[in-house]
Parts: structure tokens; C-alpha cells; sequence
């Protein structure tokens, strides 16, 4: 079949059109077939009447004169109307005065009495009509004749009439649908087509299908240059997306080579720096202490201490490479991510603290809280609190009775903070911004020894672990040292 | 006590490194005789007896103290060939440089390298750490049979 | 009520005698239904003749006030024809009953009732109302024969007439076809040598 149509929407608009034809069609015939009905009922009753009105005209002197016989000659006369089932003249007593049957099955008609102002009554019943007429003289009744009729003919012409509407609705129907299911082509044919092409974008994901174009100016026309354009769009805005996915993956290559290159280059000048920087310090330190074995006689007290100054020089400017070389290792590791004991850690660095540290003959009160585990690299976490604590025990030197304190909290976001709290000579709050700056110190080297560079490591480590580090204090009255650790593992 | 008359090979390209270490060595009384060759070819030249070298006594140096940074062959060449030739591998090698990279120990330490030392600056632990070295490697520690 | 069917069955001497006694009964006990008398249903045919009847066009003397159906002779209608015509109307006047002795009398008279007293007189009787525009109506035997207009017959069972129409139609008058349809006979031509 050509153009045929298997689709929902076209069997709904031939189902559509056959049920609105059928239903005109349908009221159509109900109204003629009920105005036929009518006026074939009010015609016969009107031939009736009219025949009532010639009998009862032709049998007054008949009844005035009391000859039925010539009374029954006249209803006889109605012999010739072959639905006239019986008839009766009736005296105004109501009497039979004469009678006619079609057959000698059928009984006379026996009316009602009519009311006194009624001429014609006619009564529908049984399948016939009764039809009285009271019959008059010179204004006086005279009596009434009643015809009945059966309604054979009526009904045998009604039945034809609902045979040959049936008829017509059937053919009408037939008609309309096959006139519908011709007709649907033009209208749906573009919208399954829409709806094919449609799916098919939908399931392929391929926005390079377009509906065929259509010259219709009306709105499946419009439909379908708008979905082409929507098609057109949307290809056009992927094809836009996947270049700048492009574009960005490749400034992400670009970036990530960048940095790798930046890494390595770090990786080579510091390899270099460890090695390069130190070999002249180590000759400067080397000949300057050779120096002064050599010439120890000849040297004077001033000469030597030149000399020592030379080499305490030469050992700072190691201690620095070495603090920055660490200190660039640092942002460059690989950040490894466990769950970290941290009273384990904090025992260890403690131990690692005091031995190297020496606190021999120095009174230092330790207290270490509950602390919890927390996620992140052991090694780099180890180095702060060895940085912290050193510096905890360092700046509590003056004090007779040095104060160490370790806690943390934890928060309801699953945040650790941790603290390392010492009665040390503490920090004036305003310079508090330096304190973790590169060789930043808030304190001369004289008075306290060291390069400034463990609370950078400090911080570094904890932002690598996505943490935070503060500081509280007060000069003279001891310090406060905070960091952060988020909850989950950060990379 | 064991001493034997045997020689340690010092492999340095700086002059002032060789100098020191020089100074360090003799003021720890390590007695021996100290070659000194100033790349790694020199050294594996040596140690082949190749060359210049052709002609060195037949005894194997009881030490060899290398540098990583060298012209021409790097110590870690040097290291790789003196641990894979069967006739070298048997001497001691103690890479002593001035890298504390961790690189440089792994990859030696993987090469088989015997101990590896970092100078330090301060010339008095530089002493310090030469005695030592002298002290085990040639006093304390049994060398290989020749 | 006695049912004219007792009478068809079968007459016999016994029958008509209690026909007789049940009609007398019947007359005295059920007064309105008692079977009407012959000269009433005269009477009854007398009036309607009047309405089956066309008069021509008054003439100089006008038609006068009344429409009179006058009794020529001794009456043998008795109140039944007073009855029947009171308060009625024909042709536009109202109807009144006269009893008259004589045809000159039969001014304003429509429609006269030749006594049975009359027979000997009736020639005259006819001879002077010639021309004069009045329905004649008699049961004497021969009546039409003689030249009257309409005469009532019995065929035993009903009251019937015979209808003279050359009669009606010389003294103007023009007899339905309604009222010739139901009459028992019909003269249509006029009697050889008739008055």
C-alpha cells in the first residue's frame, strides 16, 4: 500500500473523521428520519380527517333522516383507501348508526364521546389511528363519524426509509474513511517522517539527520524547518563543545607538559644545587679549617677567630642550601595518603626531638592529649610536628620550667585540629603574618639559633594536605601553634 | 691490627675536593698510597690498566673512593663497570660526593655501590668522616682476596 | 328497553302483543326512552325538510319575519312538532308552528302539512298554493301523484317520503341532493297532465 500508514496518529485522525462523519451523518439521518416520521403521521392524519370531513358531509341527511343504509353506501366508499381498516357513523347518542370493515376480521370502532368542544380527535394505537370528527349541520351536530386507519402503509414506508439511511450511513462511513485514510497522507506523512527522524537523532545520538525539506507554507512546514534548524544548532553547539573540549584538553597537555618540564627543571637545579653550591662551601670550610691547623702557631686570637667565623659561615650557608633544597622537595614529593596514628607520630617526633635536640639538664613538662587519627602523608606529617615541637622546645630555653602541650580537637565536619602549645617567650601578634614565610624569623639567630625555614615546611605539608596553619601568642607569655586537617583524604 | 700496602683509588675532577681529601686522609694516617685520577675514564683507564695506565702494579686498589659528578664517565658508569666486571667487582666502592639526592643513593645502591657518604661542609665532620672511612675500610675490614 | 330485533325474529300474534304491552310499559316507565311515535319523527322530518330546502330570493313582499311551518287540517303532531321547532332557525328566521284551516291562510307559511282531513280538498288546496313558494308535505296516499311535493311513506319499519321534484321546482323551490339521496323514491318528471 502506498503511503500507508501504520501509525497511531494517522489511525486516530481516520478514526477521528469516520466518528465526526458518522456522527453527522448519523444525527443527520435521526432528524430527517423523525421529521419524516412526523409529517407522514400528521399527513395521515389530515387524509383521515379530510375523508371524516366528506363522510360525515355526505351522511347528514342520511343520519337526520335515519337512513343507514344509504349512511353505510357512503362508508363503503372508503373501500377505496386500502388502509382504512373500519369505519363508523355514530348518532349523537353515541349509537352505531352505520358501519364499515375492510374485512370481516376487524371490528367496528368503538370511539370515546367526545368532549362537546372538540370536532376531531384522532388517537395514535395499536398500530392504527382513530380518527373522530363530530359531524355538523347548519350548526347542529347531527353525530360523529370515526374512521381508523392502520398504519401499515406508514410504517412499511418508515421501514423503508430506516433501511435506505442505514444504508447511506454505511456507505457514507465507508466513504469517509477511505476518503480519510487517502487524505492522511498529505497531513501525517511529514510528521511520522518527523517523529522517524526524531527517534532515530535520539537513540544514534546523530545530529546530522535532517528531515527532508518541504515547500508547505503551514505549520508542519514550519515544524519542520524548525526542527532541521534545531538540528543544525544543536550539531553546530556539539561540534563547538567537542572543539573547545579539544582545546582544552589540549591546554591541559600543554599545562601538565609545562609543569612537568618546570618539575624537572626544579628537579635538575636542585639536583645541581645539592651538589654545585655545597663542593665550594665545603672548600671554603675544607681550606679555612686546614688554615688553621697549619698556621695554629702562627696565628694570633684575632686570626683564629676570623678563622672560626669563616667556617660557622660556611656551615650556615650549608644548613640553608640544605633547609631550601628540603624545602623545594617538599612541593615536589609524591603525597602519600593513610590513615596516620597521630599519638604514635606525635611519641616519635617528641623522641626524635629530644635526642637531637639536646634538652639534657632542662626541666620540660610534656602533656599529650587524646589525639585522632587522621589521613594523610606519615613522613610529611611527621616532619611537622618534629618542626613544631622542635620549636616548642627551642623557644622555651629561658624558661626554668618549659611547658610542652599537644591536643586537638575535632569538629562536626570531621576537621582535626591540632595544637602545640609551649610557655616559650612567645611572638608579638602583629608580626604574626611572617611567621611562616620562607627564612622569615621574628627572633635573631644569636638568640635563638635556627634558618626560619621549618614553619614554611610546616605549612607547605599542611596546605598539600588541604589544612590550615595559625598561630596565637603573646610575647613572653608563650606561643600556640594550630594546624588543620580536612576530614576526607585530600591528594 | 692489618695493614696492607694497598692503594685507594680516588676518583674527584675538583682540585680543592682532591686537596682536602687528600689532607683528610693523610692527617687520619690512612697509609696508603692514594691514586688519584680526575674523570671516569681515567679511573676505568685504570683500573684496566689501559693507557697511560698499562703498566700499574697488578694489585687491585683495596678502595675505590668515587664521585658521582665527573667529566667524560660519571661515577655511576665507573660504579656500573667496576660491580660488572668479575675482575673489579670484588673492590670495595664508596661513592663520596656531595649529592644527598635520593635518586643518586638508590641508583648506586642498586648498582651495588658499598656505602655511599656525603661530604659534609664543616670541615671538621669532613675530617672526621674520612677517619672513619680509612679506619673500617682499610684497618677493620677484611678486603677480598686479591 | 325493547330492542327492534325482538320484533325481526319472528312475528307472531303473541310477539306483537307483548310488544304492544312492553312498549306501553316501556312508554310509561322509561317516558324518554319510549320509541318515538310516528308524527314525531314526522314532525322531526317535517322541519328537517325545511333544512334540506333552498327558497328563492324574497320578492317585492319581502320574506317576512318568521318561518312558518303551518298544519293544514286537523294537527296530527300534537306538541311534538312545537317542540321540535322552538328556539330554531331556518334560513335566518326563526321557526314558529301554525295551525290554519284554509290555503288562504298560508301567509308567511315555508312549509305546509296537508292533513289526512284534507284528501278531499287536496286538488284545491294544491291549485291555490301554485306558485306560491311553499314546501308541501302530506302523507296522503298519492300525494306526489296529485302534485304535493313531498309525501311520507312507511315501509312498515321507518318513516320514509317520496320527493316530487317537478313540484318543488315550479314553485321555486330547489330540493338538496342531500335530501333526494335519502329519500325512497324520487319523481324527476313532471307528471303528465299534473296540476
Amino acid at each position: 500500500m502506498i503511503g500507508a500508514n501504520n501509525s497511531s496518529i494517522a489511525r486516530t485522525l481516520i478514526g477521528l473523521n469516520t466518528l465526526v462523519s458518522g456522527a453527522a451523518l448519523v444525527i443527520a439521518c435521526i432528524a430527517f428520519g423523525t421529521y419524516d416520521r412526523t409529517t407522514s403521521r400528521a399527513g395521515a392524519v389530515r387524509t383521515l380527517s379530510v375523508q371524516a370531513q366528506i363522510v360525515g358531509a355526505n351522511s347528514v341527511s342520511a343520519l337526520v333522516f335515519n337512513d343507514p343504509d344509504t349512511a353505510g353506501v357512503t362508508l363503503s366508499a372508503l373501500n377505496a383507501a386500502p388502509s382504512i381498516v373500519s369505519a363508523g357513523i355514530y348518532s349523537n347518542d353515541g349509537h352505531l348508526f352505520a358501519g364499515y370493515q375492510r374485512d370481516d376480521t376487524i371490528e367496528t370502532p368503538r370511539p370515546r364521546l367526545m368532549s362537546s368542544d372538540a370536532t376531531e380527535v384522532h388517537r395514535f394505537e395499536n398500530e392504527r389511528i382513530t380518527l373522530v370528527r363530530r359531524i355538523v349541520f347548519q350548526g347542529r351536530p347531527v353525530g360523529s363519524v370515526a374512521i381508523q386507519s392502520d398504519l401499515q402503509e406508514l410504517n412499511a414506508r418508515q421501514a423503508q426509509y430506516v433501511g435506505m439511511i442505514a444504508t447511506v450511513l454505511v456507505a457514507s462511513l465507508i466513504a469517509a474513511m477511505l476518503m480519510s485514510w487517502l487524505s492522511q497522507r498529505a497531513i501525517l506523512t511529514p510528521i511520522v517522517q518527523l517523529a522517524g527522524v526524531a527517534r532515530a537523532v535520539s537513540n544514534g545520538k546523530d545530529y546530522s539527520v535532517r528531515v527532508p525539506a518541504t515547500t508547505r507554507g503551514d505549520e508542519i512546514g514550519t515544524l519542520t524547518h524548525a526542527f532541521n534548524d534545531m538540528l543544525t544548532q544543536i550539531q553546530e553547539r556539539d561540534t563547538s563543545l567537542h572543539e573547545a573540549q579539544h582545546a582544552l584538553e589540549t591546554r591541559v597537555r600543554d599545562r601538565t607538559a609545562e609543569l612537568e618540564s618546570v618539575n624537572k627543571e626544579l628537579e635538575a637545579f636542585s639536583y645541581s644545587v645539592s651538589h654545585d653550591l655545597r663542593a665550594p662551601l665545603r672548600h671554603i670550610a675544607g681550606f679555612a679549617g686546614l688554615l688553621q691547623d697549619q698556621a695554629k702557631a702562627t696565628l694570633d686570637e684575632q686570626g683564629h677567630a676570623h678563622l672560626r667565623k669563616i667556617a660557622q659561615a660556611a656551615k650556615r650557608m650549608g644548613q640553608l642550601i640544605d633547609d631550601l633544597l628540603a624545602f623545594s622537595r617538599i612541593g615536589r614529593g609524591h603525597l602519600t595518603s593513610r590513615t596516620v596514628h597521630l599519638q604514635d607520630l606525635v611519641r616519635e617526633a617528641w623522641l626524635e626531638v629530644t635526642s637531637e635536640q639536646g634538652v639534657a639538664g632542662r626541666v620540660i613538662e610534656w602533656q599529650v592529649a587524646e589525639l585522632p587519627d587522621v589521613t594523610g602523608d606519615p613522613a610529611m606529617l611527621r616532619l611537622v610536628m618534629v618542626n613544631l615541637l622542635s620549636n616548642a622546645v627551642k623557644y622555651t630555653g629561658p624558661r626554668p620550667k618549659a611547658r610542652v602541650e599537644v591536643g586537638a580537637t575535632r569538629d562536626v565536619h570531621g576537621e582535626t585540629v591540632v595544637f602545640v602549645r609551649d610557655n616559650g617567650v612567645g611572638f608579638d601578634m602583629q608580626y604574626a603574618h611572617k611567621l611562616f614565610g620562607v627564612f622569615q624569623r621574628l627572633h635573631s639567630s644569636d638568640d635563638f639559633e635556627g634558618t626560619g625555614i621549618g614553619l614554611a615546611n610546616v605549612r607547605r605539608i599542611v596546605h598539600r594536605h588541604g589544612g590550615r596553619v595559625w598561630a596565637e601568642a603573646e610575647t613572653d607569655r608563650g606561643a600556640t601553634f594550630y594546624f588543620s586537617l580536612p576530614a576526607k583524604e585530600h591528594g | 691490627m692489618i695493614t696492607s700496602v694497598q692503594c685507594i683509588l680516588l676518583a674527584e675532577d675538583n682540585a680543592n675536593d682532591v686537596e682536602l681529601t687528600l689532607a683528610a686522609l693523610r692527617g687520619n694516617h690512612v697509609a696508603n698510597e692514594v691514586v688519584v685520577v680526575r674523570d671516569g675514564a681515567e679511573a676505568l683507564d685504570y683500573l684496566y690498566r689501559r693507557q697511560r695506565y698499562a703498566d700499574r702494579p697488578a694489585d687491585n686498589p683495596g678502595l675505590i673512593l668515587l664521585d658521582l659528578k665527573m667529566p667524560k664517565v660519571d661515577g655511576i658508569e665507573v660504579l656500573r663497570q667496576v660491580k660488572s666486571d668479575p675482575g673489579l667487582k670484588t673492590i670495595p666502592v664508596v661513592m663520596l660526593t656531595s649529592s644527598r639526592e635520593e635518586q643518586d643513593v638508590v641508583r648506586t645502591y642498586d648498582l651495588g655501590v658499598n656505602a655511599y657518604v656525603v661530604k659534609p661542609v664543616v670541615f671538621g665532620d669532613f675530617m672526621d668522616a674520612v677517619k672513619v672511612l680509612g679506619q673500617f675500610w682499610v684497618v677493620v675490614n677484611i678486603p677480598p682476596p686479591a | 328497553m325493547l330492542h327492534p330485533s325482538a320484533v325481526r325474529k319472528g312475528v307472531t300474534l303473541r310477539h306483537l302483543t307483548l310488544t304492544a304491552a312492553f312498549v306501553l310499559l316501556g312508554a310509561v316507565l322509561h317516558a324518554q326512552q319510549a320509541p318515538p311515535r310516528d308524527y314525531d319523527v314526522k314532525a322531526a322530518y317535517l322541519f328537517n325538510f325545511g333544512r334540506f330546502t333552498t327558497w328563492p330570493a324574497a320578492g317585492a313582499g319581502g320574506d317576512g319575519a318568521v318561518f312558518g311551518v303551518c298544519v293544514l287540517g286537523r294537527d296530527p303532531f300534537g306538541a311534538a312538532l312545537d317542540a321540535m321547532v322552538t328556539g330554531e332557525m331556518i334560513d335566518g328566521k326563526r321557526v314558529t308552528v301554525r295551525r290554519i284551516a284554509r290555503a288562504q291562510d298560508t301567509d308567511s307559511c315555508r312549509i305546509v302539512f296537508v292533513s289526512a282531513s284534507e284528501d278531499t280538498q287536496l286538488t284545491q288546496i294544491l291549485q291555490s298554493l301554485v306558485g306560491s313558494r311553499i314546501l308541501t308535505v302530506s302523507d296522503l296516499p298519492q300525494f306526489v301523484e296529485r302534485g304535493g311535493m313531498i309525501q311520507f311513506v312507511s315501509d312498515g319499519k321507518k318513516i320514509r317520503f317520496t320527493v316530487n321534484v317537478p313540484a318543488a321546482t315550479q314553485a321555486g323551490l330547489t330540493l338538496s341532493s342531500e335530501l333526494l339521496r335519502v329519500a325512497a323514491a324520487v319523481r324527476a318528471n313532471p307528471k303528465p297532465g299534473g296540476a
